[in-house]
């Protein structure tokens, strides 16, 4: 195939303007929380493991016990992780000054893993999915589950750093399990807080342990528990950072590490926002596979011409 | 090979015994698939929410899509740097193409929880672009019927040369039509695998803390890119040539020597862009005397051996050493994204220094699932087989062996 001066030309040209591109094409920015957003702080130094929480939440939730039988017979509601009956849980770590209770659920991520995989938003921020969904507002953060847009593929499960969501396996109309903050238990007659969501867990805590309210105001209320006793608190509050933040933050006891409680260490960079960045940055906003295409298709188009005129060619002889 | 090698159907009979071995293999995975409607997903499988795509996901899409790769790979040579002489391969790899993509489109139906919500695909607004898993989808959808277009001619080639004059009259009017849109729908069948085998990479950028620093990186679409070109190439030499060794397909080793050169420079790119990004990164300090440091050498070596092979006067001359280089190159990509996808993949997450940190969750594939691979894999080869069997798809070395449709107006009349 000869290539001709203006082919050069033309091709210097596309060239060009796809650099030109490719430079304004810039890295998704990061999500800041939002201001309204609410969530819970938990602190290990005061939960002694009554695991009332794990029950509230199963009746909050209707979800069906985790039973459990002993050796000598009789049996137990007792979940040994998240599952697709328990939404939250809570374990223990042994340590020198005995037990460290931790308690897990969803983390309500400012920038979740969950909501950047999902294929039409069936994981969304409340108010902020695909799909308008009437009662929902958007500003509070709470991540939000609509079986009817989700297709089941469990892309959430393997973007999920905390590895919450979970799938009922042995179901044959399955649906994705996790902490929606008790949503369905806001009271629209309230002023405040409660008119958004009133978490089970958060309210049954005989030693509150676990709170509910604005992440703003959990931020420094932790910040003011560290400060007021430095020597019984990890100086670092869970959640203010990692992963791009979350709206679900920690307290732990010194001496017990985060790691030890089954919390990840993250960077302080969302996976989604890295993930996004690299995806999205070759398309140019679109403009990559529009010019491909064309550029194709006209290459094609021309270098079957000249294949049939070659041909003619031949027979004509 | 020449533009001028018309492919023909091969004939025969149709339920030979291969046949009905593949069709049983099918029908046991046909059984096990039925089944997972009702009970679900759990009772079939060993996944669970920590390995939560098992196998289905990494060897029946991933892989199965890379070795239907060869569609793409042959296409880029053909239509783009417009090398005519592998007109021949086309028709064979559109094929595999086809098939594979739409065995790996079934198989997820087989895999999603909620599959009776993917008829929502396509309602645009709901889309979410951040997902790369809905570009794959969306992607993977729209190529399945490209590919399909794509195998038409073969059909319609064979409808025009049918002995019912109803069948001879569609081919004859559809065929050529189709043949003046085919340059926008091959312009298609370019772009969407670009797209689509880059997000396959990209699917796994998400999971950062759950996969091996060695395998977890922004490189990641680059790699899937480059993975499923060389196995795309390596998938049609092999094939080719176990067409030749059954059917007598024509088996040109000069044409193959010349693209395997080109397959020897995308495995070779591979490798380099695999370490250097390593390397630059400052992931050496990951190798140890561990597994992941072994699995990390061998898949290098996977790449290597068929590059260099290729490249060998001494292979390029022998029909065995190319093929056995072939299944190499196919070999190395499956095994790259097997481990990305799965082998690397831990749901608790590595350690600083790349240590598996300790979760509840095994997994190792139980019966069904593999069950469900292997059968889907049969069938495969099954219509593969059918296909080729009824319409011209495969150009073969002496026409005058073989029967008929297809093969033009007085060979028809003879058989009549």
């Amino acid at each position: 195939m000869r290539i001709s001066r203006r082919d050069l030309l033309k091709g210097a040209a596309v060239a060009g303007a796809t650099t030109a591109l490719a430079g304004t094409a810039s890295a998704r920015e990061a999500v800041e929380p939002r201001p309204e957003a609410v969530g819970m702080l938990f602190d290990a130094t005061q939960c002694v493991g009554c695991r009332a929480c794990q029950t509230a939440c199963k009746r909050a939730n209707k979800l069906p016990v985790d039973l459990e039988t002993g050796e000598t017979g009789g049996q137990y509601d007792a979940p040994r992780d998240l599952n697709s009956t328990t939404k939250n849980v809570i374990k223990a770590v042994e340590g020198a000054n005995g037990p460290t209770y931790m308690k897990q659920q969803c983390m309500h991520c400012v920038d979740p893993s969950c909501v950047s995989v999902c294929m039409m938003g069936a994981l969304h921020k409340e108010g902020e999915g695909k799909k308008k969904i009437p009662g929902e507002r958007a500003g509070t953060g709470i991540v939000v589950y609509d079986k009817n847009t989700c297709v089941g593929c469990r892309y959430c499960q393997i973007g999920c750093a905390f590895n919450v969501p979970k799938f009922e396996w042995f179901d044959a109309f399955p649906l994705i399990v996790k902490c929606e903050l008790c949503r369905h238990r806001a009271d629209p007659k309230q002023e405040g807080l409660l008119s958004i969501a009133n978490p089970a867990c958060c309210e049954v805590c005989p030693r509150e342990a676990v709170v509910y309210g604005r992440r703003e105001e959990l931020l420094a209320e932790a910040k003011r528990r560290i400060a007021a006793a430095p020597t019984r608190y990890q100086q670092h509050v869970y959640g203010e950072k990692e992963g791009g933040g979350t709206q679900v933050l920690y307290l732990a006891p010194a001496g017990v590490s985060f790691t030890q409680l089954g919390l990840p260490e993250l960077p302080d960079r969302s996976q989604a926002s890295f993930s996004e960045s690299v995806s999205h940055a070759p398309y140019l906003h679109g403009v990559t596979p529009v010019a491909l295409y064309l550029g194709m298709a006209a290459l094609i188009a021309r270098s079957r011409k000249k294949e049939e005129a070659a041909e003619h060619r031949e027979e004509g002889k | 090979m020449s533009a001028h090698d018309h492919p023909k159907a091969i004939g025969g009979s149709l339920l030979d015994r291969s046949m009905l071995m593949l069709l049983a293999l099918f029908g046991v995975a046909a059984v096990v698939m039925a089944y997972r409607f009702f009970a679900g997903v759990g009772p079939v499988s060993n996944m669970t929410d920590g390995f939560t795509w098992g196998i289905w996901e990494p060897v029946n899409v991933v892989v199965f899509t890379g070795i239907g790769a060869g569609a793409y790979s042959v296409g880029l040579l053909c239509y783009l740097l417009n090398k005519g002489q592998y007109h021949g391969l086309v028709r064979p790899a559109v094929l595999v193409g086809a098939i594979a993509y739409t065995l790996g489109g079934s198989s997820i139906m087989i895999a999603l929880g909620r599959y009776w919500n993917s008829y929502l695909l396509p309602w645009v607004p709901w889309w979410n672009l951040s997902s790369a898993l809905l570009e794959v989808a969306i992607c993977v959808i729209v190529y399945v019927s490209v590919l399909w277009i794509e195998v038409l001619p073969s059909v319609l080639d064979g409808a025009a040369a049918s002995r019912s004059p109803r069948w001879s009259a569609i081919g004859k009017t559809w065929g050529p039509r189709l043949a003046k849109a085919m340059p926008y729908i091959i312009a298609l069948a370019i772009l969407l695998p670009t797209m689509h085998q880059s997000s396959l990479g990209g699917l796994m950028l998400i999971a950062g803390p759950k996969i091996h620093p060695l395998w977890h990186t922004a490189l990641l679409p680059t790699l899937f890119l480059v993975s499923c070109l060389s196995m795309g190439f390596g998938a049609v030499v092999a094939l080719v040539t176990i067409l030749n060794l059954t059917w007598n397909a024509k088996h040109d080793p000069k044409l193959f020597a010349d693209m395997s050169k080109v397959n020897a420079g995308m495995l070779l790119f591979y490798v380099v862009l695999r370490v250097a990004d390593v390397a630059w990164s400052g992931k050496l300090r990951f190798l140890a005397l561990d597994f992941p440091t072994f699995l990390f050498v061998a898949e290098l070596a996977l790449f290597l051996a068929p590059a260099l092979m290729f490249l060998s006067p001494r292979v390029q001359r022998n029909k065995g050493r190319m093929f056995g280089a072939a299944l190499l190159a196919v070999a190395a990509g499956a095994a790259y994204r097997v481990d990305a996808y799965l082998t690397m993949y831990r749901p608790a997450g590595w350690t600083a220094d790349g240590k598996p940190i300790a979760a509840g969750w095994n997994y190792w594939p139980s019966l069904g699932e593999t069950i469900v691979t292997v059968g889907m894999a049969a069938i495969g080869v099954a219509l593969f087989i059918f296909i080729s069997r009824k319409f011209p798809v495969v150009v073969v070395e002496d026409v005058r062996a073989h029967t008929t449709v297809g093969s033009g107006p007085a060979k028809a009349v003879a058989s009549r």
